[in-house]
């Protein structure tokens, strides 16, 4: 039986249609495959609120999910930080079993950002993709009021862009099917809305590979 | 009637918050009292989006406060509209005066709750002791187990509610996240299915200024009597008719519910859970799993508990060893020191001839999950107690004890 926990980790209001894109299109391209598959967000400790780190939760299985009523991902296998510096912030690693991965939204290389991974010995690869870059080096700096007025704290009920990863959701979404192949490429492609950003990160990864043991 | 085979069906993946909507759209309400409260506010922001685009022709009015929100709906039904309102936690026991009032001047309003714990302090997670504590208050009421029976009680409550034997308002009950926030597929249904289902709405006495009534009006003691006594009387007599209803829902959707219990497994069952909602979902997998490993042990799931079905809930409990009820409710200080339904199946069991012993299980508290080691947990005292033919104690407390 194949069981995945994929955690995406993301910054409340500004960021979270971000995260919610990534878990929402990979859950529903597995359901596509014929998996089961749930997303969902967290739901207790009320994260609508700006910048505060939310979680967004996706899993995949091959059988019946049997935990789905439970709050949170225990031993997720993939984690992304849809923000760089919140590499620093939090205990993300927390229940990952040896060989998973992480994927950052980041300029920089694996090998300067694996000094602030807590507990890096159970990860397998360490994914570094410049995702603000690869969308629109503007997308935040530039839209930061209009994201804040626009998104509110509805868990995305009021969001005007009904599109599917039309920023930097998009290169996150590449990194993360590439590297651990949790869902097929041609399945989940016509979902994104940024094609480009979402073609371009196929070739701009930065993976360091790393022999995972067990804690 | 149309054919089933001839009928367009859509399935689309939904959370019970939008089931909910969704059910309030194709039941095509006139009027929407809306006050926010998480988890209920996902139902009213989806509503606000079909109005605002034109799916749905309805008054979408935003109170100031829950009590506000029932008294909108109060006036709303009394002209005659078909209301559509919701909350959750807190918001439910804000709006408290209103209950007694709308189902007093029989007024078929239905209200969505979407559980959520009571304060201290503040939880989002779901408890049913909101719509609970409401319980005796005069409106049907029942649970939910997943996002397409949320979609679909609510069309059977406008039904039973709004039928001229019945006109009581209606609590469609779901847990907070565990269905609210929990995507399942939801079969869609067509609109001329539901049309055939769900007349349009007719109250025999609306409020108009060409034919005056008068409602609510201050009485006399002696007046009192007899109108709680029909109160009393269209809820027991509502039994019928919720039968009834769930027969031509069955035939007109394809989907056909037990009204009062879900039995799972119980055939041979020594031991059983008696639940209310949402976590018999993972009860089903936990039962699954005790099965391969022997064990005699099955689930009824209550989905009316207003009207409470005394008689099938005794006939059915009385098959057999032990019975143990899943609160997910507070009743402090009562019968069993632990949660409102324990004393219902017991009450319900005293005239049996064969009574199964009775433990209180306090679980999912607070809006904890309910993981399958604590159904073992809990079957496990459930067998012990049948071994021993008697029960250990009233009242656990999963999770504190050994």
């Amino acid at each position: 039986m194949s069981y995945t926990e994929l955690t995406v980790w993301t910054r409340g209001i500004i960021m979270d249609k971000e995260g919610r894109d990534i878990v929402n299109s990979i859950s529903a391209s597995a359901r596509i495959e014929g998996k089961y598959a749930q997303a969902m967000e967290n739901y207790v400790d009320n994260p609508d609120r700006t910048n505060c780190p939310t979680r967004k939760y996706c899993r995949v299985s091959d059988e019946i999910i049997e935990n789905e009523l439970t709050y949170e991902n225990e031993q997720p296998n993939i984690i992304v930080l849809v923000e760089g510096t919140m590499v620093k912030g939090w205990d993300y690693m927390r229940g990952m079993p040896p060989g998973g991965t992480l994927v950052i939204n980041t300029h920089y290389t694996p090998e300067y950002m694996i000094r602030f991974v807590p507990g890096p010995e159970r990860l397998a690869q360490l994914v570094c993709v410049d995702a603000a870059k690869l969308a629109d080096h503007k997308w935040l700096y530039y839209r930061l009021g209009e994201l804040g007025l626009d998104r509110l704290s509805t868990e995305g009920a009021a969001e005007r862009n009904k599109s599917i990863a039309p920023d930097i959701a998009a290169p996150l979404i590449a990194a993360v099917v590439k590297t651990t192949g949790i869902v097929k490429m041609a399945t989940i492609e016509p979902m994104i809305a940024n094609k480009k950003a979402f073609e371009m990160a196929l070739n701009e990864l930065h993976i360091m590979s790393l022999n995972p043991v067990a804690v | 009637m149309a054919m089933l085979a001839d009928v367009k069906k859509r399935t689309v993946r939904i959370n019970g918050c939008v089931a909910s909507a969704q059910a309030a759209k194709y039941a095509d309400v006139d009027v929407i009292a809306a006050y926010p409260i998480r988890p209920y506010t996902a139902t009213m922001m989806a509503l606000a989006q079909m109005v605002a685009n034109g799916e749905l022709d309805a008054e979408y009015i935003v109170a100031d406060s829950e009590h506000s929100q029932l008294s909108i709906a109060h006036g709303a039904a009394s002209s005659g509209a078909r209301v559509f309102t919701g909350s959750s936690g807190v918001g439910v026991q804000f709006a408290y005066e209103l209950y007694s009032p709308i189902s007093g001047s029989r007024m078929p309003v239905q209200m969505m709750i979407a559980d959520r714990t009571l304060d201290p302090p503040g939880d989002f997670g779901s408890e049913h002791t909101d719509a609970l504590s409401t319980r005796d208050m005069g409106w049907i009421m029942g649970w939910s187990c997943d996002a397409q029976e949320a979609f679909d009680n609510h069309l059977i409550a406008y039904r039973i509610g709004e039928d001229p034997r019945v006109l009581l308002p209606q609590m469609v009950c779901q847990d907070g996240f565990f269905v609210s926030h929990i995507t399942g597929d939801v079969e869609l249904p067509d609109t001329g299915q539901v049309k055939e289902f769900l007349p349009p709405y007719k109250h025999p006495y609306p409020l108009d200024p060409r034919h005056p009534v008068s409602h609510g009006p201050q009485i006399m003691p002696e007046q009192g009597p007899p109108l709680q006594l029909e109160r009393a009387r269209a809820m027991e007599e509502s039994m019928a008719v919720i039968e009834e209803v769930h027969d031509e829902f069955a035939k007109i959707f394809g989907r056909r519910y037990d009204p009062w219990v879900e039995e799972f497994m119980t055939d041979d069952a020594d031991v059983v859970f008696f639940m209310q909602g949402a976590h018999a979902v993972t009860a089903r997998f936990a039962i699954q799993h005790m099965r391969d490993r022997g064990l005699k042990v099955g689930l009824v799931r209550l989905r009316t508990i207003r009207p409470y079905p005394t008689d099938r809930v005794k006939d059915v409990l009385s098959k057999f060893k032990a019975v143990g009820v899943i609160e997910t409710n507070m009743g402090i200080g009562g019968v069993s020191s632990g949660g409102v339904l324990y004393a219902e199946v017991v009450a319900a069991l005293y005239e049996s001839q064969k009574r199964p012993l009775v433990l209180s299980f306090m679980a999912g508290m607070g809006g904890e999950a309910i993981v399958l080691k604590e159904f073992y947990w809990m079957t496990e005292k459930m067998l012990d107690a049948q071994k021993r033919g008697k029960i250990e104690k009233r009242t656990h407390w999963v999770g504190f004890e050994e």
